[in-house]
């Protein structure tokens, strides 16, 4: 069973937020929720300074504590180790709001919880995500990270420092940072991404 | 500086019907637990607390679908058509139920008695911790602190207590002041340990003493005042700690949501 995972080089992202539409249309996301934004954070002091555009989503996380708290089992590890939702089986509790932290889900005005995966539907066809498609930058690789010529592996291979975000809370995300201003010596005072 | 380009998801997702939750069920849980003890001891007000059992839990449960986002989709179902007994959502759902059949069987005087009160202790606690277990398991928010296992059971029986004393159930006056003292303590306790704990546990303590700090303090000092007032002035003694538990449980669910990731 393949083991999706998608990294994203941050030195080549734009912060254009084209991923963030093209997942809008893709996945007809309401107004007002977003299943994928860019955070932007000036970092560093004069005259060594940067601008880090990081677009943050679900990062699939291989030890997900959204899954557990889940009353109705409708949160689940899917194929591939993508964390899916049963929507038909929510009750809307907010559990998996609350455990999440990424705050990578929102409440639909349909009364269900959602949240990005990864494009399922897409990927089931053979597809790579619509915010991989789209990206003007090329700075997306999605694929099976069990499979050491997929772009996901060879990207994480050459980076030479690979960032995840909050890795203290033991959640192993999937969804990986490529070139990030903390390679280069430019974190600042934030402490989300660390080796 | 951070901006950003669409927001993450970081708003509130409890609002006021889950506060109204969670003071409806510490007082169906609370009293489900004395109509057990009743159960057990025989006592000729056994019916009365059982009957007011199933009424507050027949309540809290019509509040808690009325205020889901999904109420109209009829999806509650599920918590009892499935088995997870590592969410805290479900053990609450079921332990209100059986607590809800235990004392129907206990009102109507079927099957034996004991039996079902025993169980009914076992349900009841349930229904009295998971509140504070479904917020203490998410590490992410350090405002959720483990120390609630034990602040919501001992506020949630407290409130019941205080509601019972205030209706004149004079008897259980003695544990309402060893309660009183018990969940002051523990809400003291809960700002010290978040005060010495890590940066971030210290600037959501800054964060939450900014939002309700004020309010905090004053269910605080309700709690510690009750039991001087118990022989003096019952009534006042049993409302005080009722609003100083409500107001501090209340406070710790709704600034709790707060996450320093989002922004």
């Amino acid at each position: 069973m393949p083991r999706y995972a998608m990294a994203i080089d941050l030195a080549a992202c734009v912060g254009c937020a084209a991923c963030s539409v093209a997942c809008k249309l893709e996945n007809e996301v309401p107004v007002g929720v977003n299943r994928l934004w860019i955070r932007s954070t000036e970092l560093g002091t004069f005259p060594h300074l940067t601008v880090e555009y990081r677009p943050e989503q679900c990062l699939h996380c291989a030890n997900p504590p959204c899954v557990p708290v889940c009353p109705t089992g409708c949160c689940y590890i899917g194929e591939g180790g993508l964390v899916l939702l049963e929507e038909r089986r929510c009750i809307g509790c907010a559990a998996c709001i609350a455990a999440c932290p990424y705050d990578a889900r929102y409440m639909h005005p349909a009364g269900y919880v959602g949240k990005c995966d990864f494009c399922e539907h897409r990927v089931r066809a053979g597809r790579v995500p619509a915010c991989v498609e789209t990206c003007p930058t090329l700075c997306r690789y999605f694929g099976d990270l069990d499979d050491p010529n997929s772009t996901v592996s060879v990207a994480l291979r050459e980076a030479g420092r690979v960032d995840v975000l909050r890795p203290e809370l033991g959640t192993k995300p999937k969804l990986f940072y490529l070139n990030t201003p903390a390679k280069f010596g430019l974190a600042g005072n934030h402490q989300e991404v660390v080796s | 500086m951070i901006e950003f380009y669409a927001l993450p998801n970081s708003g509130i997702f409890w609002s006021w019907p889950k506060l109204v939750h969670y003071t409806l069920v510490a007082l169906a849980g609370g009293t489900a637990l004395l109509t057990a003890l009743a159960a057990l001891r025989h006592d000729p007000k056994l019916r009365t607390y059982a009957i007011l059992a199933i009424v507050l839990i027949a309540l809290d449960m019509l509040v808690l679908w009325a205020g889901s986002p999904s109420a109209l989709r009829f999806t509650h179902i599920w918590l009892f058509l499935s088995f997870n007994p590592q969410s805290a959502i479900w053990l609450g759902s079921w332990g209100l139920v059986i607590s809800a059949l235990l004392c129907l069987l206990l009102a109507l005087n079927l099957g034996p008695r004991r039996v079902w009160g025993g169980i009914l202790v076992l349900s009841a606690l349930v229904a009295l911790l998971y509140p504070g277990l479904m917020m203490a398991v998410n590490v992410n928010r350090p405002l959720w602190t483990p120390l609630l296992l034990a602040f919501f059971p001992v506020t949630g029986l407290l409130i019941a207590l205080a509601a019972a004393v205030v209706l004149r159930q004079r008897w259980l006056a003695p544990w309402l002041a060893g309660l009183s003292l018990a969940s002051a303590a523990l809400g003291a306790l809960y700002l010290a340990d978040l005060a010495l704990g890590h940066t971030e546990a210290r600037e959501a303590l800054a964060h939450f003493w900014h939002l309700g700090g004020p309010l905090f303090a004053l269910g605080l000092a309700l709690l510690l005042a009750s039991p001087a007032l118990i022989k003096r002035l019952p009534l006042i003694a049993g409302l005080l700690p009722l609003v100083g538990a409500v107001l501090t449980r209340s406070l710790i669910i709704d600034i709790g949501q707060f996450q320093p990731f989002g922004f």
